[in-house]
């Protein structure tokens, strides 16, 4: 299109003479139509840029003309020349997209400014052009960049672990904690991540059921396949069997791994322990149930301490001082006891990890006693300690050990107060330190238990009225006990006390760190009235009442 | 003459409490720790008003209150149950009022007092 180009169209004469000279002065070359269907003729010949066309004219008027040029070739610049009371056509005019217009008589530098618009509009809408056309340029040669890249992910040597980009990706699935493997439609294993190297050994080119199950089909509801057939994510459960013969439940995840829109090649597999799911869950259920058990204990709590907090108020008032220092005793217990059975909560909910340490065991006994002597001789109960110093040491998380202990001697002192019969009492700590393991025993004649007590001790959470604790402490010890890889055996009978034994290897070896599964009412005991043993994984000695 | 409550629970600090909380409020009060003591008490003389725990040990609550319906003279006495169960009333049916643990003093007092006035 030639820029300088402008059609001039008006049916009278003088006006095409002037403007003609005016433009041709500013440069332009000029065409001249007397009429519109002239105008129209020139303007399909020579596809002028701009359009100066009058309205009023005998045959086609200027909107119209205007109407078709933009029809044909939207691009033009059209200029609408009206007189005076043509208001209404100019606003349609612009409504049909003329580009400005001007008032007769011809102002040459209104002319001007009109052919200032034009050359603006005609500027804008090239630079729009222009970008428009980089872009998809540039939208073009990053879509075969991109095209290109894919290529090179699923082609290269061998699956669709290859490749730089994937390198990134490597570490994620080598560092997974769960078993991540890769597979054809064969299902042949083509990648492995390191936990299944481990676990399985290098079985890359061998096939999922035979390394997993080592058997000769697929399972009859495989997750794999089943993502195969719909190209979608699945969910599922197997058994696989580890080297060592070992069975686990797992969960089974997938993944399809293709180019967009096509079928997958290969899919991603996780599979996930259930085991350690179960182990999450249990803890969790039994956190329940001892939230539901010990809000009781904390219900009373509260009421005493609501109680003693009356008290205190109610004697400052009346000014007797008798009354508030019951209360004040009243709410230190209390708060005491509310104090004790957050710590067992938290310490029961964290299932923390032992820190053996090698400790001596006489230095031990005498720590634990420590814990113990004030309280007895607050309630005027006799206390012995016996230790040889010759004991030798022990690997034990004495921390932890220790509060076991504390809570076994805190019990023998809430029997001994239980017991009504008799005025003075008396609790006995003795160690002795055998080759391979240090046997300490508690002991105290204090209310003892019946059988039916006995029997409520192998409940995960006895403790009906438990008043001065949670009826965890118990529960507590036997698994740090276990933890330790020992074990509790309690001997009682009423009215004449009761010996509670605890075990605990010297080394630490000697038991695992895993704490063995138990809980309420788990395995059968030895129904014996004497001593009777506290299996590892079996009951949890609870509270005494 | 004061009212008469006899306050049932196997909490020392619960029944120092309710006493101190009657008594400043103008009751007199007998206590008992356990079923069996408080039926003692209750074959000597007739308060106008008890209240009861439920989990108590050695007789539990819902059967003390059995007994205590077959004596004639105790029939009428009004029963607040006073209580940690989560749902007291499942326990009772024929209690005057029932009140959780922890209570709000006030509550309390205002329930005793629509049952047997000041």
């Amino acid at each position: 299109m030639n820029q300088q180009t402008v059609l001039l169209v008006d049916d009278e004469e003088d006006i095409r003479l002037v403007l003609g000279i005016a433009l041709a002065d500013m440069g332009y070359k000029v065409l001249s139509a007397e009429n519109g269907k002239e105008g129209l003729r020139l303007f399909r010949e020579e596809h002028p840029p701009i359009v100066i066309t009058d309205i009023k004219m005998p045959d086609i008027d200027g909107v119209d003309l205007l109407r078709t040029i933009k029809e044909e070739d939207p691009d033009t610049e059209v200029v609408m020349i009206t007189g005076h009371g043509d208001m209404d056509v100019a606003i349609q005019s612009f409504q049909q997209e003329a580009t400005d217009f001007i008032t007769k008589p011809i102002n040459v530098e209104n002319l001007e400014h009109s052919l200032q618009r034009v050359h603006e509009r005609i500027l804008a809408r090239e630079k729009l052009r222009e970008y428009t056309h980089s872009l998809e340029t540039m939208v073009h040669r990053k879509s075969k960049e991109l095209a290109s890249l894919e290529k090179a992910l699923q082609g290269g040597d061998g699956g669709p672990f290859a490749g730089d980009v994937v390198r990134r990706f490597q570490r994620l699935f080598d560092d997974l904690p769960c078993h991540v493997v890769v597979m054809d439609e064969e299902l042949v294993l083509t990648a492995v991540n390191r936990k299944f190297r481990r676990d399985f050994g290098d079985r890359e080119g061998e096939l999922c059921y035979h390394v997993l199950k080592g058997v000769e089909t697929p399972c009859t509801d495989c997750a794999v396949q089943a993502t195969f057939g719909s190209g979608e994510s699945q969910e599922g459960e197997a058994e696989i069997t580890t080297p060592d013969g070992a069975n686990h439940q797992v969960l089974v995840w997938t993944s399809p791994v293709r180019t967009a829109g096509e079928a997958p090649t290969h899919v991603l597999t996780l599979y996930t322990d259930m085991a350690q799911i179960q182990k999450v869950q249990d803890h969790l259920s039994s956190l329940g149930l001892m939230v539901g058990s010990i809000s009781h204990s904390i219900k009373g709590m509260l009421t005493g301490l609501d109680g003693g907090m009356y008290m205190l108020d109610s004697g400052l008032r009346k000014r007797d001082d008798d009354q508030v220092h019951e209360g004040l005793g009243v709410v230190k217990e209390m708060v005491g006891r509310i104090r004790n059975m957050v710590l067992d909560v938290l310490l029961f909910s964290k299932d923390r990890d032992l820190q053996r340490v090698e400790t001596g065991v006489a230095e031990f006994a005498s720590e634990t006693a420590k814990g113990i002597r004030s309280l007895v001789e607050e309630h005027g109960i006799e206390f012995s300690m016996d230790c040889p110093e010759n004991a030798g040491v022990f690997e034990v998380d004495a921390g932890l050990l220790r509060t076991a202990f504390v809570n076994v001697l805190e019990n023998a002192v809430d029997a001994c107060l239980d017991d009504r019969e008799r005025e003075d009492h008396r609790i006995s700590f003795r160690v002795r330190g055998g080759e391979d393991e240090v046997v300490f025993e508690v002991e105290d004649d204090g209310v003892g238990m019946d059988e039916e007590t006995r029997d409520k001790m192998a409940t995960l959470f006895f403790s009906s009225k438990d008043r001065k604790g949670t009826g965890l402490g118990l529960y507590i010890t036997d698994r740090t006990v276990r933890q330790h890889g020992g074990d509790i055996a309690v001997d009682s009978e009423p009215g004449r006390g009761t010996v509670f034994t605890i075990r605990i290897p010297r080394k630490a070896d000697g038991g695992s760190q895993a704490v063995p599964p138990t809980g309420p009412g788990s395995a059968g005991r030895n129904p014996e009235h004497e001593a009777e043993e506290v299996h590892h994984g079996q009951e949890d000695p609870g509270g005494r009442r | 003459m004061a009212k008469k409550i006899l306050v049932v629970d196997d909490e020392q600090a619960v029944v120092r409490y309710m006493t101190t909380l009657l008594e400043d409020h103008g009751y007199e009060v007998i206590a008992a720790t356990d079923g069996a003591e408080a039926l003692e008490i209750l074959d000597e003389s007739v308060p106008d008003l008890i209240t009861l725990d439920l989990q108590m040990d050695k007789v539990w609550g819902p059967q003390f209150y059995r007994k205590m319906s077959k004596n004639p003279a105790l029939k009428e006495v009004p029963v607040i149950v006073v209580s940690g169960l989560a749902r007291p009333e499942l326990a009772i049916k024929k209690a005057a009022a029932v009140v959780g643990k922890p209570f709000d003093p006030d509550e309390l007092i205002r329930i005793v007092r629509d049952q047997i006035g000041e």
